[in-house]
């Protein structure tokens, strides 16, 4: 008898969002974090010229528009720039708290700001440096089991991790491309046993550690072949410990194994969303103009898919900064997993 | 005062490029002018941007798809781009072959052809204007896509000979007649586009290029006295061996790197300033095959370019990059590059969108009473500022020097500026006003706004607006 292991999959499920300056929609958004209740927060980074379009787009996985909270400042002029509490400048990412707060990382500013679950302003953090607890460009942030945070401090080329009130607990990482060294890292995830995952930016590659910052296992070289990454941006990882990687320079989602080894790919499924219809319906010539469009396929691809998150039911979400919008899948099992029929 | 070789390499450096710090100068004299020249014709031996770097910091240009982060995309180039000669043509033929976002509204198409500049403009000349006749931003800004078998749009067929590759005439005569145009517009019947996806939802996306046969005019055609069944590209051979063309691009660079010519509607009855270096550039043009960076080598390396100094106004992207180049800011990406980009629209030259399919008037045109204020006070303002990398070199270095007398101090503040100089009037002027501030005590505290100042007058003079 011979055995044949079957791979999981995924499975397309439907597209978030339409290009907004505020209000349902998005701008350029680069990090998104799943809150309670199918809640969702999505960080807006929007053109240098429109600060008006940073903020954070509170939604839910049906898009239901709930709000949205900080807003851009402007950078007008040549003189410094004043950021008041709560502001954005270059926001990064989020990540929620136990409580369900969300810490919003500004990688100018090199501060964390915090907001509770509605968007109220409750405090900050950060100061820039390199030394214990100082930060430089933080770019990647997660919550461990402990509710501690641990932040990608980029421009250090090191994982630190910090209570959520921003006191240093411990840091690893330096600057290079062997194990446990990183180049510009971006995004961070954790896994159920609280294992760490970091894209390694510019190494192009994955690497993993334990929950106390050892090195455990790396994956990924550059390049544009199955597997291969190119400036990968975010990492997320599954309970099952499947991993998935932005692999913004390739503009696809990459699926790991937990040994990191090759699983699938997806260049994008995209589908109108319904704040999309919603658009479309608000002014029927621009429906007319897709009709006649040639190569309308196009909009089904990823366009700088920068942020890839993982929610509790395996639904991944993939964060495109150009086309305004996120693709969400879902991981199909090979096997019988109960509720279907033969 | 500077030497001669850094006043030639300062005049070279404004010219193929936009500017330099006077340490980058002095490197440069050390290299040597031909070596300087060869490099600045070797635009790839050069690195590039590192765009993945730019593209995580501003996120905006990986979509490049609004016409304000195209400028400032276009600006930061300028500003930091290690090929300059590449950039400035670039520059070059985007004030000839125009195309504005005014009428496109797609940032990023007008984008994808700077870049096709970039690539083919400094190569085969007909390479080029094939390019260009297939760029969907140009097809769509001059109606090609509206020109058809049955009734044909002149715009693009008129424009690529009056325009873009011919001009209306030269030594007082007509290069080409009303049926040139006609039957030049119906060899390009059927070079269209596709029709484009809509910005909403999900926001625009390249435009393709398409060869529509079925609207294609196969019949016989007569251009410039040749008869065929031509299409677009036989026409653009046809064009290229015209010594209209190659009198029209040598006339043009001429204009662009050396010194201010009379505007293009004059050229057929207004005679070049100087017919013998035209000729030089043709000749070139037709010894090379039509190769764009051969007339650009007899160009830099002539006589009469080494001794046209001053000879032309800047224009305002040259005063902007030129002004941020020896400030030493926007060296790698920060906040508030937008409002540097903005200036350049504010000096009257708004990039990607030109005013016409013309382009702008250039030479003293690009100054008056608006513009000439603008460009005098964002000057002051960048240079006046001692916090910025560049000025607080200037400061450092002058420290060292021990410069304590004021003739020399505002002697030495012009050579940082790239090697200019001032009638005795206005010299005189600013060491009396200088003299006025206190002694000059190199390392002191109001060292710096000293220098600052007089950097300051030196950029609103007359003479600093000249390249």
């Amino acid at each position: 008898m011979t055995t044949q292991a079957l791979s999981v999959s995924l499975q397309y499920s439907h597209s978030i969002g339409r290009g907004e300056f505020s209000g349902p929609g998005f701008r350029n958004p680069v990090a998104m974090a799943r809150g309670a209740d199918d809640t969702m927060y999505v960080v807006n980074r929007s053109y240098e010229y429109r600060p008006d379009g940073k903020r954070v787009t509170i939604c839910t996985i049906d898009e239901e528009y709930i709000g949205e909270f900080a807003r851009g400042v402007s950078t007008a002029g040549v003189t410094d720039i004043v950021s008041e509490d709560g502001s954005l400048i270059w926001p990064t990412c989020v990540a929620l708290d136990q409580d369900g707060n969300a810490y919003i990382a500004d990688e100018w500013l090199n501060r964390i700001s915090i907001f509770t679950k509605d968007g109220e302003w409750i405090g900050k953090w950060g100061t820039e440096g390199s030394g214990d607890g100082e930060i430089s460009r933080p770019s990647g942030m997660v919550f461990d089991a402990d509710n501690n945070l641990l932040m990608v401090d980029s421009q250090n080329n090191r994982i630190q991790k910090f209570t959520k009130d921003g006191k240093f607990i411990s840091a690893f990482g330096s600057q290079g491309s062997g194990d446990g060294e990183f180049n510009l890292p971006w995004g961070i995830d954790t896994d159920i046993d609280g294992n760490i995952y970091v894209a390694d930016w510019r190494n192009d590659r994955i690497q993993k550690f334990s929950k106390d910052g050892k090195f455990l296992m790396k994956f990924g070289t550059s390049g544009s072949a199955p597997s291969e990454l190119n400036r990968p941006t975010d990492v997320a990882v599954d309970r099952s410990g499947m991993i998935y990687v932005a692999d913004w320079g390739n503009e696809r989602m990459q699926m790991f194994d937990p040994t990191g080894g090759f699983v699938t790919l997806t260049t994008g499924d995209g589908t109108i969303s319904k704040w999309g219809k919603d658009k479309l319906d608000a002014n029927d010539a621009m429906w007319k103009e897709r009709e006649i469009a040639q190569g309308l396929e196009r909009e089904r691809d990823f366009w700088g898919p920068v942020a890839v998150t993982v929610d509790d039911e395996d639904r991944v979400f993939v964060v495109e900064s150009c086309r305004n919008r996120i693709q969400v899948y879902r991981r199909q099992e090979p096997i019988f997993v109960g509720g279907g029929r033969l | 005062m500077a030497s001669s070789d850094i006043e030639l390499m300062a005049h070279l450096m404004r010219r193929a490029g936009f500017g330099a710090t006077y340490e980058e100068l002095e490197q440069y004299a050390a290299n040597g002018y031909e070596a300087t020249v060869d490099e600045l014709l070797s635009p790839m031996e050069q690195p590039d941007l590192e765009m993945d770097l730019l593209e995580r910091y501003f996120i905006d240009w990986k979509e490049m798809n609004a016409l304000e982060v195209n400028q400032a995309y276009l600006t930061y180039r300028m500003i930091n781009t290690k090929r300059p000669l590449q950039e400035k043509m670039t520059l070059f033929w985007h004030g000839i072959f125009c195309v504005g976002n005014s009428k496109c509204e797609h940032g990023g198409q007008i984008q994808h052809q700077l870049d096709m500049f970039r690539e083919l403009g400094m190569g085969n000349f007909p390479k080029l204007l094939l390019a260009l006749s297939v760029d969907p931003a140009m097809v769509f800004y001059l109606d090609n896509c509206m020109s058809h078998k049955d009734a044909i749009n002149e715009n693009f067929g008129r424009e690529l000979l009056e325009l873009f590759a011919m001009g209306v005439g030269m030594d007082g005569h007509a290069n080409y007649t009303e049926e040139d145009v006609k039957e030049c517009a119906r060899a390009f019947t059927g070079w269209t586009i596709a029709n484009a996806i809509p910005r909403y939802p999900y926001g625009r996306h390249p435009s393709q290029f398409a060869f529509n046969a079925a609207d294609h005019d196969y019949g016989e055609k007569t251009f410039q006295g040749e008869t065929g069944n031509f299409n677009g590209e036989d026409i653009i051979d046809i064009i290229v061996k015209q010594p209209s063309a190659a009198r029209f691009i040598a006339r043009h660079l001429y204009n662009f790197f050396v010194a201010d010519e009379p505007q293009i509607p004059a050229w057929q009855e207004t005679p070049p300033r100087d017919m013998a270096a035209i000729k030089e550039m043709e000749d070139a043009y037709f010894e090379s095959d039509y190769n764009l960076t051969a007339m650009l080598r007899v160009l830099f390396k002539s006589e009469w370019f080494k001794n046209a100094r001053f000879e032309k106004v800047k224009s305002p992207a040259e005063t902007v990059a030129g002004t941020m180049r020896l400030v030493k800011d926007f060296t790698s990406p920060k906040p508030g590059l937008h409002p540097i980009a903005m200036e350049i629209r504010y000096m009257g030259q708004d990039l990607m969108n030109p005013p016409t399919v013309e382009g702008w008037h250039t030479g003293q045109e690009w100054i008056d009473s608006g513009t000439l204020v603008e460009r005098i006070n964002f000057t002051a303002d960048q240079i006046g500022n001692v916090n910025l990398p560049g000025v607080k070199a200037i400061i450092e270095r002058f420290s060292s020097e021990g410069i304590n007398q004021a003739g020399a101090l505002v002697d030495r503040c012009l050579d940082m500026l790239g090697a200019y100089s001032l009638p005795d009037e206005t010299r005189n002027y600013l060491v009396e006003h200088l003299g006025k501030t206190g002694e000059l005590k190199p390392g002191s505290e109001s060292y710096g706004g000293q220098i600052a100042q007089t950097l300051q007058l030196i950029v609103a003079t007359q003479e600093y607006q000249f390249a």
